[in-house]
């Protein structure tokens, strides 16, 4: 059984995102026209209007912005504390994820850190939950 | 993106519209109840449409105008506007809607258009009545936004998208915890002068300090109030303001700017923390009132977090970016300082209207007369709007 995690908001482009995690994949839209990436997933790129986009995949490689800690419990999947950061995903967009292998008290501006899948599922099904943690403990 | 405001058009606007009557809802009484505790989330007291009447029949009052003078109507908060018409048998010739700074502004537009002259700017929100929750697994909604698309992480809720932007200033500028604590404590200091706050209780950095983390590194004062309220505002035609019961404000200058570009992802939350949307409308509305920052005798900002207030000083040139945490010390902030902000108790510690409350009280500060809560010789004031980068700003001056 996958660990339960707070219900994802789902559309078709969200269901094509998700579904390239259960074969633990982590691919953004490519604008076709002008190459930029877009996140969340949607019909158009923001940046030239185009339509046409494929699923590129990503280094994996992510840069930390920042980081928060909940104290206070919100979803019952997350009791606190709980840490979520805030990364620069080395193609461009900005990505939430939380920290695993790490103590919150070593995370750093700027820090590398590298992507890790760990197992999830809520009412639209079993997939894989992309978290980031640093290179040198990749198991 | 290319600069497209009219600053002569712009110019055009000052001072062409008044607010002439204001009135709110008795946000510390109706926040307690009958054994002077607070009255708990999800006790229904009130509804929306009772807390706005309430306060469109004080704002009438205060301005010395009927009903029948209204000809347009802006509505906030959980009130529709053809509900709220109905109710106040009112037919508008024209009506809009949204936060207080963009109702004010709206109604500037619609009445400088024409189409009315006299508009009654109503909010009514019963949060507390009806548990309103702004973070957690009640929150979704129609659209993909960043207050909900994270869940799956375990990201809910302003304050810690706020949490966030924290924590970025502090790793860009060595910002420190303390800094920050000098805006909950001036706001309280505000509102303890304030008989109509919510919160009464006197705060120390050191209460502010020991206060527990919600979504580190913010703390619990670090967040605004949840409680019932309602207000009103009646903005009318310049000349037709003379012989009212108030000295008139005049709506000075404004300016509007959304910075949506990435916003999901929080790019313009992290990495510029929104200062292109408030360049963009310290531009349109400095100019049009014909002031600068250093004119501004009290300033009101947006403050569902104590965080907005770094923000707002540091995008609208109060002080340099990264420079707001050491700004913010030594009184600077409070009545008596150099630039006193907030001094309602702002939303932190009067009462959560979402923009409207602070309008009020710019409004009374101009006027003169709130005694020890007064800022001597105000003159010029301004209110600051920034949720989530849409921005905008007010510009309210004296009037004869």
């Amino acid at each position: 059984m996958a660990t339960a995690r707070p219900v994802r908001a789902m559309d078709p482009y969200a269901e094509q995102f998700w579904a390239f995690t259960l074969s633990k994949e982590l691919r953004l839209q490519q604008c076709s026209a002008c190459g930029k990436f877009r996140w969340p997933p949607g019909p158009t790129c923001d940046r030239c209007l185009s339509d046409d986009f494929a699923w590129s995949a990503l280094s994996g490689t992510a840069k930390v912005l920042s980081w928060t800690t909940f104290r206070r419990g919100y979803f019952p999947e997350y009791p606190p504390p709980h840490t979520v950061v805030a990364l620069e995903l080395a193609e461009g967009p900005l990505f939430i994820s939380w920290p695993v292998d790490i103590a919150p008290s070593d995370l750093r501006e700027g820090m590398t850190l590298e992507l890790r899948w760990t197992d999830a599922a809520d009412r639209f099904g079993e997939y894989n939950l992309p978290v980031f943690g640093p290179p040198s403990v990749r198991s | 993106m290319a600069v497209s405001f009219d600053r002569a058009r712009l110019g055009a606007l000052k001072d062409t519209v008044a607010v002439v009557g204001v009135g709110e809802t008795d946000y510390a009484k109706d926040y307690r109840g009958a054994g002077g505790q607070a009255v708990g989330k999800g006790e229904a007291r009130y509804d929306s449409y009772t807390l706005a009447s309430r306060a469109l029949r004080r704002a009438l009052d205060d301005a010395g105008l009927k009903k029948d003078d209204i000809d347009g109507l802006c509505v906030g908060g959980t009130l529709s506007g053809e509900r709220a018409s109905e109710q106040w048998g009112l037919n508008p010739r024209w009506s809009g809607g949204g936060d207080a700074a963009q109702c004010i502004i709206e109604a500037a537009l619609a009445v400088n258009a024409g189409l009315c002259t006299t508009v009654a700017l109503v909010y009514g929100n019963a949060q507390r009545s009806m548990d309103t929750a702004y973070g957690g697994a009640r929150v979704t909604g129609g659209g993909i936004t960043s207050y909900f698309y994270y869940a799956p992480w375990g990201l809910t809720s302003q304050g810690a998208l706020y949490a966030l932007f924290f924590q970025r200033h502090k790793l860009l500028y060595g910002t420190t915890d303390e800094q920050l604590g000098a805006v909950a404590v001036a706001f309280r200091k505000h509102a303890c002068l304030n008989p109509n706050a919510v919160m009464q209780k006197p705060l120390t950095i050191q209460d502010y300090l020991n206060a527990p983390y919600i979504a580190e590194p913010l703390r619990l004062n670090d967040y605004c109030l949840i409680n019932d309220g309602g207000v009103a505002i009646i903005v009318r035609r310049a000349d037709m303001v003379k012989d009212l019961r108030q000295r008139p404000v005049m709506v000075s200058g404004f300016g509007w700017s959304e910075e949506n570009v990435d916003a999901t992802q929080l790019r313009p939350r992290l990495k510029t923390f929104y200062h292109g949307a408030h360049h963009d409308v310290a531009a349109q509305a400095y100019p049009m009132a014909g002031v600068t920052p250093k004119d501004v005798d009290v300033f009101a900002t947006y403050d569902s977090f104590s965080v907005h207030l770094l923000a707002s000083l540091e995008g609208f040139g109060f002080c340099g970016e990264g420079e707001a945490g050491a700004f913010v010390q030594g009184g600077r902030i409070e009545i008596g300082g150099a630039l006193p902000c907030n001094t309602s108790g702002g939303m932190l510690s009067e009462s959560y209207m979402q923009s409207w409350n602070h309008q009020p009280e710019l409004v009374r500060q101009l006027r003169g007369g709130l005694g020890n809560r007064q800022v001597q010789g105000a003159e010029v004031a301004q209110y600051v709007h920034d949720v989530a980068g849409k921005c905008k700003s007010l510009i309210y001056t004296r009037g004869a």
